[in-house]
This record gives C-alpha cells, structure tokens and sequence, in this order.
C-alpha cells in the first residue's frame, strides 16, 4: 500500500491505496474526479493529461505514490466559479471541442505551454500538443483556440500590470475555488 | 496492473541496499514511461519496485574533469533545456527532442532510456556517437563501461541485478564535435524511429577525423558503423564520400522487417540519413570554424 498526500486543485488531500494504483486512478476512482480521461492507457492519447508541479505529465504513467507531497492540477481545477479559464472560453469560441474526450488533456498541456511562453508560435503549439489524440476536430481549431487563448491571457496581464494598486493573480482558480464535495479527509482546510 | 509493492528510494544508498537485498525480486523505476507500460501489457515482472525518480542526486547535468556529467534520472524535458547541453553537445538535446512528445519527455529519464536497452531509443545512437562513459553502482562496487558494453540484446543490458545506472559521462574531448541527429518515424509526433542517426567529426586541414557514426533501430541494439567510419576517416569532405559512406552503413546494418517497415526500406532510409547527417554535421563544422574565426 501506499499512503500519501498530495494537493489536488488547490485542496489537500490524503489517500491510501495499492501500490500499483496509476495517478488517474487516484484521480478517477479514489478523488472521484473524471475529468483526466482513460484513453490508451500507455501513454499515447494524451486523454489522461494533468500538471504536476507546473508540467504535463500522463497520469497513466505515474504512480500514485509518485505524487505524494507535489500539486496536481486536473481540468476541474482550471474555472473560478465566476468564470471559465481563458482557455476554455477560447476552446468553446472556437468549437475547438466536438466529442470533447480530449478536451481535458489537451487544454492542459495547452495551459502549460502557456504558463511557460505567452505568445507560442504555430509550430510551437503543434510541438506542445503532439503526445494529443483527437479524431474528431483534425486539430486545426484546437491550435486557432489556443493561439486565441494566448491572446485573452496576454490582454489580462496587459490589464493587471496597468493597474498598479492591485494584486491580482493570474490564475486565481487554486485559491478562489471551493473544494469540491468530496469523501476523502483533508487535514490542513480543516486547521485553517 | 499486478499487484506489487513500491518503495520510493530515499537516497541513492536506501537504493543500492533494496537492491542488494532484495537483487532479482525487484526493479528500479525511474521515469515509468516505459515500465509501467510494460507492466500494464502483462509481461512478468519483479514483486518489488524501487522508484528512484525523486533521487536528487540522481538528477542534473554538470561539468567535471571527466566531462559532462548527466545523472541518470535527469529527464529528457531537462537535457532539452540545459544550457551546457546546448553549448557543449547539443546533439543530445536534438536527440531529446524527438523522444514521445511533452509529457513523456517531462518524465522519461535518459538512463531509463539506456537501459530499457530497445534497438529503436533516440538516446542511445547520439551518445554511442559521443562514446558515453558510464558510471555504476552496487552497494559494494563502483564501476564504469563504455555505452558499447551496456547493450546486450534488444530489452537486455550487462547490468548485474544488484547494480544501478547512475550517471552517463561525455568524455571532455568529445565535446564541442560537429555531429547531427536524424530521426526517421512513419509520423512528426510520438513515433518511433524506423532508423535514427547519429553522425559527427572533426575536421583537420579539411579532412575527417574522428567519424563517429552510430545507428539505431537497425540491428539487436544501437550500433556504430565502424566500415564506413573507416572508409571516411583522413579523407576530404565531399558529397561522394559522404554518400559512399551511407551505402556502406547501409550494408553493414542487419535491420529486420517488421510491421513498421521492411528490412529493404530500413537499409534505404539508412543510406539516406547518414548522408544527411554527415553533411548536416559539416555544414555545422565549417559554421563552428566561421564562428571562432570571427
């Protein structure tokens, strides 16, 4: 077995389960978030995608055991309750999704190429969302909403930086999210 | 999966005793990329895994008097990025480059790439071109080999059952050579190699020196073709030459067919991108000489 902790959306969360339980498992079946998808199951889809410590990983190719202590970031964890993420807002203009089993992973490695560069090239985005598989969209909507994602986030920082007074966090999900419903203990909201 | 118990390495030490105790009943686990794949496709495997991806020692590239030194854990996300790689063998990082795509670069580890020890690894023909040294360790013994002696067969390695690959070394004098990477896959993303090249050498008063050539994907491991590293070694750059040197790594490969491709199409692609590579690598020599001129 393998006992652990690990920030999940902002929230901490603990769990204990088998060794061999994958990070989408621990996701899916242990935290109940659905959001990372099983596709292949090996590493090939992409469908499965989450952040981990600010990098895209397949969470089928992860160990539970292996985010023990780190920050995972799942697709449940990107809109505020106000608002979808710049990025969804742009995947929804432009009907970048069609089945949408994709969607989850590709707009996370989506988010951290953008967290990383604010204004990728084609080519660079093609790079970002290679280890994607998407039957329905023929990705060329995929790559326009992300080039229009990279546009709304450049304009909001453009926004924050022209208002000196306020502290404004770009992505302020993480802190402004209410934990969702959940079964599992999370010891630190508690203290808090 | 099968079930099987993982105990996540808390030093290299913790590691190399798992081993010792436990030798044959366990495995090491660096990125996953690969093993947990393997697990999931049911092949049998060790009850224990000792997971040595959070091995902070295990992790980062450096220059020492031997050379540059890569832990074995570093990630090939990691090499893409190093600036030493870039400025000293940026082969490897053109190498990197062309593994899986993001997310498995952001886990995959260049001695978990080594030692999965599969004839098509983009790791291995950059490295054997570069003569990779390498550092291992048992709890009772340090040793270190050339990368040659690593491969055995395809999904099979010289390392004892209690030892640990924990760093690759680029010799000092293998530094800052002219080489090129190709890498040829049936797609841009997330294939594997059909054939993939590593090619480099020095050039003196307009002669090679020095011709590295190594081959992947193209015989039971990642091999150098030592005759037409021979035929080309002391003679003048020229589009022949370099041809000639492709149709005779092409001869002496031993490709197989497969559901990826026939042994016949393998041969072609490899005459064809060890040409180019050879003169990818001397358009980038007579650039260096440009540069350093200036």
């Amino acid at each position: 077995m393998s006992s652990l902790i690990v920030t999940v959306n902002g929230a901490k969360r603990s769990a204990s389960v088998p060794s061999e339980t994958t990070l989408l498992e621990l996701l899916r079946e242990h935290f109940g978030l659905t959001g990372a998808k099983r596709g292949c199951d090996v590493g090939d889809c992409g469908a499965c995608t989450v952040i981990v410590d600010g990098i895209a990983v397949n969470a089928c190719l992860m160990l539970a055991s292996q985010v023990n202590g780190r920050s995972v970031l799942t697709i449940e964890g990107l809109a505020t309750k106000d608002a979808l993420h710049p990025l969804q807002q742009a995947f929804e203009q432009h009907a970048a999704l069609q089945c949408g089993f994709c969607g989850p992973g590709v707009i996370l490695s989506a988010k951290a190429l953008l967290d990383e560069k604010e204004n990728p090239d084609r080519h660079e985005i093609r790079e970002a969302l290679a280890g994607h598989l998407c039957r329905c969209t023929g990705y060329v909507k995929i790559i326009e909403a992300v080039e229009e994602a990279a546009r709304l986030l450049r304009e909001r920082r453009a926004e924050v930086s022209s208002m000196p007074e306020i502290e404004a966090p770009l992505t302020p999900a993480l802190e402004r999210l209410a934990p969702d419903e959940g079964t599992c203990n999370r010891p630190e909201e508690r203290q808090s | 999966m099968t079930p099987f118990d993982c105990v996540t390495a808390r030093s290299l030490d913790h590691a190399l005793a798992l081993l010792e105790t436990h030798g044959a009943g366990a495995q090491v686990m660096a990125g996953g990329t690969d093993l947990l794949v393997e697990r999931k496709t049911g092949s049998e495997a060790p009850g224990l895994l000792i997971d040595i991806s959070r091995l902070s020692e295990l992790r980062g590239i450096h220059l020492t008097d031997a050379g540059l030194e890569i832990g074995a854990a570093t990630t090939h996300t990691d090499i893409m990025r190093s600036t030493l790689v870039d400025a000293l063998c940026p082969v490897l990082a053109e190498a990197a480059r062309e593994i899986g795509a993001v997310q498995t670069r952001n886990l995959g580890t260049i001695g978990g790439n080594l030692v999965t020890c599969v004839p098509s690894m983009d790791s291995g023909p950059a490295l054997l071109a570069l003569d990779a040294l390498l550092s291992i360790a048992s709890r009772r013994a340090r040793r270190h080999i050339g990368l040659d002696a690593l491969f055995v067969g395809p999904r099979k390695t010289s390392l004892g059952r209690e030892e640990l690959l924990t760093s690759i070394v680029v010799p000092r004098e293998n530094l800052r050579m002219a080489m090129c990477f190709l890498k040829f896959g049936l797609r841009k993303g997330q294939a594997l190699a059909l054939v993939n090249v590593a090619a480099g050498f020095r050039l003196h008063n307009g002669a090679l020196r020095d011709v590295r050539i190594a081959l992947g994907a193209v015989a039971p491991t990642v091999i150098r073709a030592a005759e037409a590293q021979g035929y080309l070694e002391g003679r003048p750059f020229s589009a022949e030459a370099v041809a000639e040197a492709g149709r005779i790594a092409a001869h002496e490969a031993r490709p197989i067919s497969d559901f990826r491709a026939s042994a016949a199409y393998r041969k072609d692609l490899i005459a064809v991108l060890t040409r180019r590579a050879l003169d990818t690598a001397h358009t980038r020599a007579a650039t260096a000489r440009l540069e350093e001129a200036a």
